[in-house]
Parts: C-alpha cells; structure tokens; sequence
C-alpha cells in the first residue's frame, strides 16, 4: 500500500508500469487502518483478527467490496 | 494456553520490544540467549510464528524482515517519534508504527509516481495531511501470497 500525491498520480503510475488499478482511498482511511490493525500489536494478549473480524475493520471505515473481501 | 502457544507469545513480545528499542530486529540468537534457551530452540516457534503470519523472513534464513508494521531494510516510509525512527513496511504500517506505540509521529515518504517528498505528522492521536491518497494495488485475500510485493 502506496501513498501518492492525488489520484492522477496513481492512475498514471499504474499505466506507466502496466499494474492493474487495485483500492484508492484517503489517507484518513489508511491512518484509521493503521490504528485499528496495530494499537494493540505490543500487547501481551495481542491475537491474530480472524478473518470475520478483520473484514468488520475494512467494513468500519468505509473500506467495502470484493477488493477488501478476504475470502472468496 | 499451551506450552508452545506460551513460548511463543514470549518470542513475539521479545522480538516487537527489541525491535522497537533498537530500532532494529533481533537475531534468533539474541533471542534465545534472552530466552535461555538454544538457538535450534528458538527455530519452531519462528516457524510458527512466520505460517501465523505475525513475523516475515528474509528468504531461506531465520532472520527477521518484517514484524509488522515494523520492517528490518529500508523502505519508502521512515518512521519517527520522539524514542526513534524505524521503517515502514508500506503507508499502513507507516501508520501503525505510532498506533503501536501510541506516540506522535512525522512520517517521511515519497510519491511513487513523481518521487516529490510527501510528510504526515501525528499529534494526539489526529492526521494532519494536506493532500494525498492511498492505494493498494492487491487484493485483501491476496496479500499473502507474496507479501513482500503486497
């Protein structure tokens, strides 16, 4: 997962390297990924999220569709 | 909880807090010397841990690439809080390395198009960003299949 400047510059990056399109989102979405899959990472107690659990994530902050799926 | 699951909940967490005070991973011999134990003893549970998908190795060693969000080489994404810097493995991680350690942060990157510096700063738990976006170019069930790309 990339950050770029604007969504021109990923469209671009993409066809300049034949890499098909995959998920733009913003970088609050990114941030509020980051805080949900890690802020308990040094805990003792940490556990892997299930898959259930991890697509509740993606799903609660606006991350949807079959690109955040994953399962089949 | 296990003998094994115990060991290895031990292993992780003395893994993440060297990792995280040195800025840098341990070796399996480092942790078996803080674990007292053999290296050879240190190798199931790394094992368990890498098919748990919890730490990343470089290929056909025992030594540590990723602990995410953590990453042992450089990468596109220094990490820095006042008790150092570390390198992200991609723009979450990046992010989760303050989430982690529950500290404000700046986060140095570069557009991957055009190569102009990109900063993010964390301060109280809020993003402060001008512009940008972010995009995976994988999808979620395939992220395993070769992380290092993913």
């Amino acid at each position: 997962m990339l950050a770029f400047r604007s969504e021109e510059h990923v469209d671009r990056w993409c066809e300049t390297r034949g890499i098909p399109h995959g998920a733009s989102f913003s970088l609050q979405q990114a941030w509020e990924l980051g805080r949900r899959w890690y802020g308990d990472k040094l805990s003792p107690d940490w556990r892997r999220a299930t898959p259930d659990e991890a697509e509740r994530v993606f799903t609660d902050i606006g991350l949807t569709g079959d690109f955040w799926r994953l399962r089949a | 909880m296990g003998a094994a699951e115990a060991f290895d909940r031990e292993v992780r967490l003395f893994v993440y807090r060297h990792f995280v005070d040195e800025g840098e991973p341990p070796t399996a011999a480092q942790v078996a010397d803080r674990l007292e134990k053999s290296t050879e003893d240190v190798e199931a549970p790394f094992r368990r841990l890498e098919a748990a998908h919890v730490l990343v190795f470089a290929p056909g060693t025992l030594n540590i690439w990723m602990a995410n969000p953590l990453c042992a080489f450089p990468t596109t994404f220094r990490v820095t809080t006042e008790r150092g810097s570390w390198w992200g493995t991609c723009v979450w991680d990046a992010f989760g390395i303050p989430a982690m350690l529950d500290e404000d942060a700046a986060i140095a990157t570069s557009c991957p198009d055009c190569s102009e510096p990109m900063e993010f700063r964390l301060e109280g738990g809020s993003l402060t960003v001008d512009d940008g976006v972010a995009h995976f170019a994988v999808p979620a069930r395939r992220w395993w299949d070769n992380i290092g790309y993913t």
